[in-house]
């Protein structure tokens, strides 16, 4: 069971490590960013938000506007939009205003637009360029009908979009928005429009890498041993066990003692015994085998089923890394383990 | 010294203690955002004539110009459709109104009964109306943001809808389901603030990420010890085959 879940997690980490290293990082970006910078709330006025009551005097009704306007309309509001009364028609084909002393239709120009980009803007710097557009891009794609980007020359590269019928400000975007923008569309892996987290590529790697948290989760479980928490003294006993190490090599067998209950892999190498080893005591590798020659090997391990031939096994090979120190032992090691050690 | 491929494994195994949870939680709460879609979510397939065009009303009793008169202090006064009829509405810096431009009568607040018939009138497909219920202070967490007063409708369809009615303008403000609650619940596991559900920049999250960045490092770096080879797996098959 164990060896299937390390096999299932190992070849799940290989598949998607790389894409969960990014959700992970990509993650920590958006969240590190200041969001009040992100969506240029930092440099915004907010001293204009506030509507202003209409003016007195008579204002046209709502059916003496241009009948093609209101003809499919499902919002008709009358406000005051920059110091003067207007309707606000909102239809299928986008929004429009109407002056609501003399009918006509506004439309901002440059010189507004560069206007009421100044207006909003009370970040350093000056407009540079200004722009139309009309089809949405990656910056403005919440948004249809004309606009205008007007671009400052500030630090953080700001420019402020201004919808061409409406006059509103769509958008502030900036370097914090398109950094923050870049590493969203890691995050949710849809490289083109960056808005859909609904796509076929994101759900896939989800579906897999699901299995990587549940069986990561488990083994979890199975890595850690009462004895990992052998400093919360939870026994309150402290025993050791006598390790007598042969090195075929050496005339003198070395004798060293571990706490109870230690892997055996690991505490001999904080004793600076390396054993051989790729997988660094993963219980992957097989290469960190020992021959227990006193009379107790310890049970063999599903692991070392899958890793040490049985002619060995049965002569007292096993691997260190899947056992603990749990009484006094004798070890036979490859030759020269122990001189290699300093 | 300690062998790097032990060092990897260690932090792995003792950073997966504090942050394993979080990243199956991670996962998992991904799953379901990126399965489900979002226009479900949104509840678009649980309302129908959303978008109402106005008929503008020719020889109303009540005309704009009477509101204004009568509002001096308006900000706005808009026309709004509700189950296909013609109301205006007025707001002034506190206050909101719904008027009928035929007979010049003030129709807000809507009355339960209305605000029934309204949900009704949005609902897409057939399903009971279980409670009504005038929602004036203390909003529950699914609504937390909008302007009270508001009736709530809840259905008894198979995703215990609930729809928002606004009782001065009439409109539909939002709707809720189970799904769209489960959705909730799990972004604030997402972005761990358990309080609003709403600040994906906490300390705590902070603090989660980078645990979790380390811990997943460390296991992208153990991958480079953790497929020994080919070799070693030649040796391996033999030893099993040849006792
Ligand atoms: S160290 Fe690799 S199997 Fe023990």
């Amino acid at each position: 069971m164990m060896s299937f879940l390390k096999k299932l997690h190992k070849w799940v980490g290989l598949i998607i490590g790389l894409q969960v290293l990014l959700w992970l990082s990509s993650g920590l970006v958006i969240s590190v960013l200041d969001p009040a910078k992100v969506n240029g709330r930092e440099w915004m006025n907010t001293g204009i938000a506030n509507p202003i009551p209409l003016p007195p005097g008579v204002l046209l009704e709502a059916d003496q506007l241009p009948g093609p306007l209101t003809a499919d309309a499902f919002a008709i509001n009358l406000a005051v939009v920059r110091e003067q009364p207007v309707y606000r028609i909102r239809a299928g084909d986008g929004e429009k205003l109407v002056n609501a002393i003399d009918g006509s239709i506004l439309v901002f120009d440059q010189a507004d637009a560069e206007e009421l980009a100044r207006r909003d803007f009370t970040g350093k710097g000056a407009i540079t360029a200004t722009s139309a557009g009309i089809a949405p891009d990656l910056e403005t794609r919440n948004h249809s009908g004309p606009y205008w980007k007007v671009q400052f020359s500030d630090e953080a590269d700001t420019a402020i979009y201004i919808s061409a019928s409406t006059g509103d400000v769509l958008e502030r975007r900036n370097q914090y928005w398109r950094v923050r923008d870049f590493f969203w569309m890691l995050h949710i892996m849809d490289y083109q429009e960056r808005q859909d987290f609904n796509n076929i590529l994101i759900i896939i790697v989800s579906l897999i890498s699901i299995w990587l948290g549940l069986s990561g989760f488990i083994l979890l479980f199975g890595s850690f041993t009462r004895h990992d928490f052998y400093f919360l003294n939870l026994t309150g006993q402290r025993e050791q066990v006598l390790i007598t190490l042969i090195d075929p090599a050496l005339a003198e067998p070395k004798i060293i003692s571990l706490r109870k209950g230690s892997n055996l892999f690991l505490s001999l190498a904080t004793h600076n015994i390396n054993l051989p080893s790729i997988c660094g005591g993963g219980g992957e590798c097989g290469k960190c085998r020992v021959q227990v020659v006193s009379e107790n090997p310890p049970p063999e391990t599903s692991i070392e089923q899958g890793l040490v031939p049985k002619p060995l096994r049965n002569k007292g090979f096993r691997l260190a890394c899947q056992h603990e120190a749990e009484h006094d032992i004798t070890l036979m090691l490859k030759e020269r383990t122990l001189e290699g050690g300093h | 010294m300690l062998k790097r491929a032990v060092i990897a494994r260690n932090l792995h195994k003792w950073l997966g203690l504090f942050v394993g949870l979080q990243i199956l939680i991670w996962l998992a709460s991904g799953l379901y955002m990126v399965v489900v879609d979002i226009d479900f979510i949104h509840g678009d397939s649980l309302v129908k004539n959303m978008q109402q065009a106005i008929k503008i009303p020719t020889s109303p009793t009540l005309s704009i110009n009477d509101l204004k008169t009568n509002y001096p202090e308006a900000k706005q006064i808009g026309l709004q459709a509700v189950m296909g009829k013609t109301f205006y509405t007025v707001s002034t810096a506190e206050d909101r109104y719904l008027f009928d431009p035929h007979n010049g009568q003030l129709v807000s607040p809507l009355s339960e009964d209305t605000a029934k018939e309204i949900a009704i009138y949005h609902f897409n497909g057939k399903a009971r109306i279980v409670r009504a219920t005038l929602i004036e202070s203390d909003p529950p967490m699914e609504i937390q943001t909008r302007r009270l007063p508001l009736w709530r409708i809840d259905f008894d369809d198979r995703y215990s809808t609930s729809f928002y009615i606004d009782p001065y303008s009439g409109a539909l403000a939002t709707r809720r389901h189970q799904f769209w609650r489960i959705f909730d619940f799990l972004w604030m596991l997402h972005i761990m603030d358990y309080q609003e559900r709403a600040d994906a920049h906490n300390n705590l999250l902070k603090v989660a990420q980078i645990t979790g960045l380390i811990f997943a490092i460390s296991g992208v770096w153990l991958l480079v010890y953790s497929f020994p080879g080919r070799r070693s797996k030649k040796r391996q098959n033999m030893g099993e085959t040849n006792p």
